[in-house]
């Protein structure tokens, strides 16, 4: 390593796209499963690799990142993972499609995801803001961003459903970039 | 246990998850009282006696530190523990909590052991 050496901002694109910022969202992810749902979890495939969800009725829970870093978090899954979780969250007590509890359920897990990732680095924890969840039916939505964007999709897997979570990070030039 | 809990979250679904937790957790209260945000709480602590808050701090309306703030101002339940639950857990945050009053912190998420460890030894003093 040279003198001229600058680490990158824990923030950074070059960090947000690294192997140690998947594992660190990997650990947090498995970290809400067992903690949360006593459910185990796995990343499957490879980190911005395509996804394959039900087409009829997905549910996508996005929560905002402001102050240091600007994004997302976004979580989407089926209508029948959305109902797994909200059954876990409650102790395995049986869930209808339409009990408010399946919405409320998805938008907790992203907000816990999108905080436990957020907090486990220290540059970003006390200076980055959480928005509250929004969740959405459906597929058929775009999500604009104000500034060119960095994204970090994975998939996981639990009890045979899929998840898929996508960071969003917005290019800002107060970054440095 | 005796006396009623009061839990403060804008997620009807963490409500009934703390509740749940508290109550695997050994501390199964008589009565509970559920409040979607600050306001709602303060109406509730108003009008109630409670043995245990625990608040969310992110919520709509007033968040939980403004709760703290306004609970201290009022005069109101006077030796209650606090315990703040939430996905926040920045050291200025935590700080901020503690100084107006807040006696615990659990970051969601959390286990039952979290809550054996952090809100029973408040109910114990």
């Amino acid at each position: 390593m040279s003198d001229s050496y600058v680490a990158p901002k824990p923030y950074c694109a070059e960090y947000f796209l690294s192997t140690e910022n998947l594992d660190h969202l990997d650990a947090t992810v498995a970290e809400v499963f067992k903690m949360m749902f006593g459910l185990e979890i796995q990343a499957v495939g490879v980190a911005n690799s395509a996804v394959h969800l039900p087409e009829l009725d997905v549910r996508t829970a996005i929560v905002g990142f402001s102050g240091a870093m600007r994004g997302s978090c976004q979580v989407r899954v089926s209508v029948q993972a959305a109902i797994s979780i909200a059954s876990a969250m409650l102790g395995g007590v049986p869930i209808d499609e339409g009990d408010d509890s399946v919405n409320d359920a998805l938008g907790e897990l992203c907000n816990m995801l999108a905080g436990g990732w957020k907090n486990g680095m220290p540059s970003l924890s006390s200076e980055c803001a959480l928005s509250p969840p929004t969740v959405i039916s459906g597929h058929d939505y775009k999500v604009h961003m104000s500034k060119p964007s960095t994204k970090l999709s994975r998939t996981y897997q639990f009890e045979g459903h899929a998840m898929y979570l996508t960071l969003y990070r917005e290019d800002m030039e107060s970054f440095g970039e | 246990m005796k006396g009623t809990v009061l839990v403060v979250d804008d997620s009807a679904m963490m409500r009934k998850v703390v509740l749940r937790i508290l109550k695997m957790a050994d501390l199964d209260f008589e009565a509970a009282l559920e409040a979607g945000d600050g306001n709602e709480a303060l109406t509730l602590l108003r009008a109630n006696t409670v043995a245990l808050i625990m608040c969310d701090i992110n919520m709509p309306v007033m968040s939980g530190l403004q709760l703290l703030q306004q609970i201290k101002e009022e005069k109101l339940a006077i030796g209650v523990p606090i315990v703040m639950v939430t996905t926040e857990n920045s050291e200025p945050q935590v700080r901020q909590a503690i100084l107006a009053g807040a006696r615990g912190y659990i970051r969601k998420p959390f286990t039952i052991d979290h809550i054996k460890n952090n809100v029973k030894p408040l109910l114990a003093a």
